[in-house]
């Protein structure tokens, strides 16, 4: 054990966890990463591509090193920071990448070609033959190069979202944010203050410097309490904000349950959307290391994270208690994990500090001038060599500290293209000035990481940021504490003949950036590339200043010149699972039910989904074991005694105003003012291009007033268009629009026994020929009062009626129609016989209305009046589509029981098929069980006058070819007497 | 993005269906001689411009209204809305 | 009167009725529904003596109410007028103005909190993108919630009714008491 005395950790509440099957103990409070190093385990990880040993490097979500796998069977996660994981008891973990046991992986090797895995090395060796790629080399790199796998079982947990609106986001809470929420919160902001960490105080914790000569904490806790107890205030630890989006929205995950030893039962996770006038990012800093030879050995890590462990965990960084600690820094903030090691009883070898001179802050020795040039152990630090005016010599530690500087945590204020620009006092870039619009970056994202310096600079953001908006806010009293301003120096790299590694997680040495540059990768954005520095999970937190010092070297250039990189979110990784939002399988997207869903439901229907809706394809009975024997039976009932189909779904939109017929004049291209009150007419929307766009018919209730039917699919849009045309185009018009599709059940009747069945549910009607022609419409009563539409329309060509009642009554109406119609054959129909029907009677749908076609190829040329514009009107008599020549035919196979697929093309019988003797295609296909054979519509060039001939339909992506003869598209009844009978 | 709703407000761009440049809003006299050219041109030639653009947003999700967004393409700045039916009419009578 | 049995929007003959903790959420499928959209000069009509309220208002007396939808236009609601013909009762009241028939076009939900008002925004937050001020009592206002429509209403500090379109209301109803299930816990 190397747990020292004091921390943030709660003695009285140990828990057991393991770690690669070995069992340890830590305390609540802790991390997986500390609890780890309290149990004296350096030893975590592979690295990705050489699979070298490596230890933790951080205390932060930066974590390059310590990825591992938590959780078993469904819950594994793999590639989780150990840094950041919270310790629950039964806490699993397993290291990855490696095969074999962690100390002996095989797989280590690789470390030994690494002369031959330098940068750009897979681009450079797996080249050809080309087939290999996908066969060969992918699988084995991402075998050998790899993080942790997935479980490839369902997830088990749940996940929740949410919408959060604030005045003032405050992302991070360590002394900069608990001091602008608090001073937000006292103003009477809304404020929301959202932390990765699970406790609030960021690197308060982490510290030993005392606020009003108390401990850090107490100031933190006493100011969470009275956020706490504010209802103006939304306090989120354990919230990763990831993302800056437009105008204010960031997305944000809490992970509710991850540090629960079950979440059975629980949201697991929370997806945050959050839109907050302004923001505050006080997201702190990461510090940055001094690449040197060897410098990835377990046990070297941030001094900064060193002294984190030590303060707020009790933990020494070492395999063995009392083992010596070194400090390698280029600046002073080195010295003060010295000062804190030391006064928790850590022995300390000494401070080696870049610079000369320098004298020691306490009681430890001080290597001024001196650097870290070589190091030893083989799973762990045992030695390292410090190196002063050309003098080396070797000394033995158990842990080294390395301190090269704090970088400002700009991620989120680069993600709207905000360019970090450089400050030469700091020696570090900041946020610049056109970073996200009303984001204020405060305390050490922007520079200003001092205790007091952070403290003031929340405060003062805080107040800028309410200002921004209105509202004034009033300095508070803040907590006492000495100002002590650090300064960084511009040491950046020990140049060395052996690897040293800038990039952990990449395994990206200064030798590579060095490779890079010989190479002519010159811009930031090529060595990225090349070397794939910065691009793996951690988005190169504590490599990529390095890497522009390095680069900048090399190019003679200066840091700023040398360029820098843009963060993308997410901020870290961000699970699948959350951003799906929670609902899976048929609740994954909203569903619309017909009125008469669950009545379909319980004759056995089989579904078909449409858009959102769900719709009965078709109705198997008992003995049937073939869709098609249901369908073809459901088709000829309708031939022949009377059918009953849901068509809720067709869109219906309501058209009032004194100009309503005017405007559906503009609207469809074929006259509709002239309809008459009572009579319903078909009707063609095209598009302003011309092609036809939708189809249906519209009814006219009253003098100003009509009811507009669209297809299925396009209901919303044909809506849409409609208020477009209204409000863009003829705002002077008047015209008021609603969609009333779910307001009323509609059941198609058809049939030649449909005015039979309808006569005995009407109050009285008169269905009679005469009395109630084809195309009629009427609105009257049935069943005893209830009020109904009623038209008199066929999709099927028969003699068929829609009956429209309040949808609530849907599911009685269709009950009733089948009980009083036992004895006419009522018989549901599903999409399957309505396709069939339509298809028999040569009536479009989708397939011919594709978006690529004209009324004259349906043969409605006659159906854009040219008395009147309409939209589409002009463009739809342009060259090219005035000539088009292909024509909606109906076409008969030779053989009648081979069925033409849709999408074949059709060719003149003996031609060489290519695309020039192309000659259109087939769109609808179909079995006709009322002809006993199958059939097809289709586009074919000169159809109207090519009757009777035999052409060739050729599916050559099957390899088919079928003779067809060329036929009207009515295949029932072309004189059209049924539905007028 | 948030969307400055002359009526409504700042509401959520999730709330409308984008449909583009607006100028789609002038349509063309369809008895113009020069109709098929000028349809044309309304049809098929639009701006994409790199910085200030007018397009028309519709807020589906809402009051149905049909907004002319003022936005810059390029930081996504929205410079301000107006409702397309206050707009002097364009369409051909 | 007509002998058909209707069925509510969720499908059953009865309204159906959950408690998640200190939420209860409610089909309501008594509500007459119909807009009132104003002809072009028309000034607005005071339907069963309804101001017609403004932008992204509701107001309501006795079992009438009404709410804005868009320009010029209004929803009126009719307690207990859900199966009768109420569009034509607006029409009555408002015969110059365009009524379309909207009570079965919709399904509506109430939900109230027994535990006071913070439960609301706390449900909403899960359901809606819109700041609690757009939900305030006595606001109306249209969103998505889900991928969905819906009218969002705040008759009082205690309830709101969440009103979408009539053939999604077995998945309002899932997504509506999904989010009041993870506030069970709160104590009444």
């Amino acid at each position: 054990m190397t747990r020292l005395s004091g921390g943030l950790i709660d003695r009285k509440a140990p828990l057991g966890f393991t770690f690669n099957g070995k069992t340890y103990q830590g305390f609540q409070g802790d991390t997986l990463a500390s609890a780890l190093l309290a149990n004296g385990v350096q030893l975590v990880g592979r690295s990705f591509k050489y699979h070298r040993p490596r230890g933790i490097f951080t205390a932060g979500s930066e974590e390059p090193n310590a990825l591992v796998t938590l959780r078993s069977g469904a819950r594994a996660e793999p590639n989780t920071r150990a840094t950041v994981a919270e310790l629950f008891a039964g806490l699993e973990a397993r290291s990855q990448n490696h095969i074999g046991p962690l100390e002996h992986d095989l797989m280590a090797v690789n470390d030994l070609l690494s002369p031959f895995f330098a940068a750009g090395f897979y681009y450079k060796t797996f080249m050809w033959p080309r087939a290999f790629w996908e066969r060969l080399y992918e699988p084995a790199i991402r075998r050998a190069a790899g993080l942790g796998a997935l479980s490839t079982l369902p997830d088990p947990d749940t996940y929740d979202k949410g919408f959060l609106h604030c005045d003032l986001l405050v992302i991070g809470g360590g002394a900069t944010g608990l001091s602008a929420a608090l001073t937000a919160a006292r103003a009477g902001a809304e404020v929301i203050l959202a932390d990765e960490d699970f406790r609030f105080g960021g690197r308060l914790l982490a510290e030993s410097d005392l606020l009003d000569g108390a401990p850090a904490t107490d100031w933190v806790d006493r100011t969470c309490a009275e956020l706490a107890a504010m209802p103006n205030v939304r306090l989120m630890p354990r919230t990763t904000v990831f993302g800056t989006y437009d105008h204010g929205i960031f997305g944000a995950v809490q992970r509710v349950a991850d540090h629960l030893p079950d979440p059975t039962g629980q949201v697991r996770q929370t997806l945050w959307r959050i839109t907050a006038k302004r923001s505050v990012l006080a997201a702190g800093a990461i510090e940055r290391h001094i690449p040197f030879a060897d410098n990835d050995r377990p046990g070297i890590m941030l001094a900064g994270a060193m002294r984190a462990y030590a303060n707020r965990w009790a933990a020494a960084p070492v395999r063995k208690s009392g083992d010596p600690v070194a400090i390698f820094t280029n600046g002073d903030d080195g010295h003060r994990t010295a000062l804190d090691l030391l006064a928790k009883g850590v022995p300390v070898l000494g401070v080696i500090d870049t610079r000369p001179a320098v004298a020691a802050f306490g009681a430890y020795q001080v290597f001024s001038g001196g650097t870290v040039t070589g190091t030893k152990g083989r799973h762990g630090l045992t030695a390292i060599e410090i190196t002063r005016n050309g003098q080396s010599s070797w000394h033995n530690v158990g842990a080294l500290g390395v301190a090269g500087g704090w970088n400002p945590n700009v991620h989120l204020a680069s993600h709207h293209r905000g360019r970090p620009v450089w400050d030469n006092d700091l020696l570090a870039f900041v946020p610049g000035a056109d970073g996200p619009k009303g984001m204020f970056p405060a305390g050490a994202a922007r520079g200003k990481g001092g205790t007091h310096a952070a403290l003031t600079d929340g405060m003062e953001m805080a107040i800028a940021a309410l200002s921004d908006i209105g509202v004034s806010a009033s300095p508070i009293a803040l907590p006492d504490t000495p100002d002590t301003p650090a300064k960084q120096s511009a040491y950046w790299y020990v140049p060395a003949k052996k690897r040293a590694w800038v990039d952990f997680q990449n395994d990206v040495t200064v030798k590579d950036i060095t490779l890079s540059h010989t190479e002519n990768m010159r811009s930031v954005e090529h060595l990225k590339r090349w070397t794939t520095l910065g691009m793996a999970t951690d988005q190169g937190k504590t490599s990529n200043i390095s890497a522009l010092a390095v680069m900048a070297d090399l190019t003679g250039a200066t840091i700023p010149e040398t360029g820098t990189t843009i963060f993308r979110p997410p901020y870290t990784g961000v699970s699948l699972s959350v951003l799906g939002g929670g609902d899976t399988g048929h609740h994954f997207r909203p569903r619309r039910l017909t009125p008469t869903h669950h009545w379909a439901t319980a004759q056995g229907a089989e579904f078909t989904e449409v858009g959102q809706w769900m719709r009965a394809s078709y109705f198997p009975r008992a003995g049937e074991t073939h869709w098609r024997q249901s369908v073809d039976r459901e088709v000829l009932t309708v031939r022949h005694d009377v059918g009953l189909c849901d068509v809720t779904t067709l869109g219906k939109i309501d058209v009032q105003g004194a100009d309503a017929a005017e405007f559906l004049n503009r609207i469809y291209s074929n006259m509709m003012g002239t309809l008459k009150v009572g009579m319903v007419r078909y009707g063609l929307m095209l598009r302003e291009d011309g092609h036809l766009y939708d189809d249906g018919t519209c009814a006219r209730l009253g003098v100003d007033h009509f009811v507009v039917t669209t297809t299925t699919a396009n209901a919303g849009a044909v809506y849409r268009n409609m208020e477009f045309a209204h409000q863009c185009l003829w705002p002077e018009l008047d015209v008021q629009l609603i969609s009333t599709t779910d307001a009323w059940a509609q059941i198609a009747v058809a049939g030649p026994k449909s005015r039979a069945l309808l006569q005995r549910i009407v109050d009285g009607f008169d269905l009679s020929n005469e009395a109630f022609p084809f195309m009629a419409c009427a609105e009257l009563t049935i069943c005893g009062g209830l009020r109904a539409r009623l038209f008199r329309i066929s999709f099927s060509g028969e003699l068929a009626y829609e009956i429209a009642v309040p949808a609530r009554y849907g599911h009685a109406l269709m009950e009733r129609l089948m009980h009083v119609g036992a004895d006419l054959g009522a018989t549901p129909y599903g999409t399957e016989a309505l396709a069939v029907l339509r298809i028999e009677k040569g009536h479009a749908a989708g397939a011919e209305l594709n978006g690529q076609t004209t009324a004259l190829m349906l043969g409605l040329g006659k159906m854009v009046s040219p008395k009147k514009d309409s939209i589409g009107a002009v463009m739809s008599r342009r060259e090219g589509l005035a000539q088009e020549r292909r024509r909606l035919v109906g076409l008969m196979p030779v053989e009648p029981q081979s069925q033409i697929p849709a999408g074949s093309h059709l060719f003149t019988k003996g031609t060489t098929q290519n695309m020039e003797t192309d000659q259109g295609w087939v769109t609808s296909s179909c079995y006709s069980p009322y002809l006993n054979s199958y059939i097809a519509l289709g586009f074919l060039e000169d159809g109207d006058t090519r009757m009777g001939e035999v052409i060739t339909a050729a599916n050559p992506l099957e390899g088919q070819s079928f003779e067809a003869k060329v036929v009207p598209t009515h295949f029932v009844d072309p004189e059209g007497g049924r539905l007028r009978d | 993005m948030l969307i400055p709703h002359p009526l409504l407000g700042l509401r959520d761009s999730q709330e409308f269906t984008y449909l583009g440049d607006a100028s789609l809003m002038n349509r063309p006299d369809p008895s113009a001689v020069t109709a098929e050219a000028d349809f044309c041109d309304y049809v098929f030639l639009r701006d994409n411009p790199a910085g200030v653009h007018r397009e028309l947003w519709f807020h589906e999700q809402g009051d149905r209204s049909w907004l002319i967004v003022t936005r810059n393409t390029l930081t996504h700045e929205i410079l301000g809305a107006e409702l397309a039916r206050d707009l002097p009419a364009r369409g051909a009578k | 009167m007509t002998d058909l049995i209707p069925l509510t929007a969720l499908g059953a003959v009865d309204a159906r009725t959950a408690r998640f903790g200190a939420l209860t959420l409610t089909e309501d499928d008594s509500l007459g529904l119909a807009s009132l959209t104003l002809r072009k000069g028309q000034a607005a009509p005071t339907p069963f003596g309804l101001t017609l309220p403004e932008v992204g208002a509701m107001t309501t007396s006795g079992p009438y109410g009404a709410f804005w939808t868009g320009a010029n236009q209004w929803m009126i609601i009719g307690a207990g007028q859900g199966t009768g013909d109420f569009a034509a009762l607006v029409h009555a009241e408002a015969p110059n103005a365009s009524i379309t028939e909207q009570t079965d076009g919709f399904a509506a939900f109430h939900i109230t909190s027994a535990a006071g008002p913070d439960l609301i925004p706390a449900l909403m937050a899960k359901l809606v993108n819109l700041p609690p001020a757009a939900y305030a009592p006595g606001h109306a206002t249209r969103t998505g919630l889900e991928h969905m429509t819906v009218f969002v209403l705040r008759p009082s500090d205690t309830q709101i009714s969440v009103i979408g379109m009539r053939s999604y209301a077995a998945s309002l109803w899932h997504a509506i008491s999904v989010a009041a299930a993870r506030l069970e816990h709160v104590p009444v």
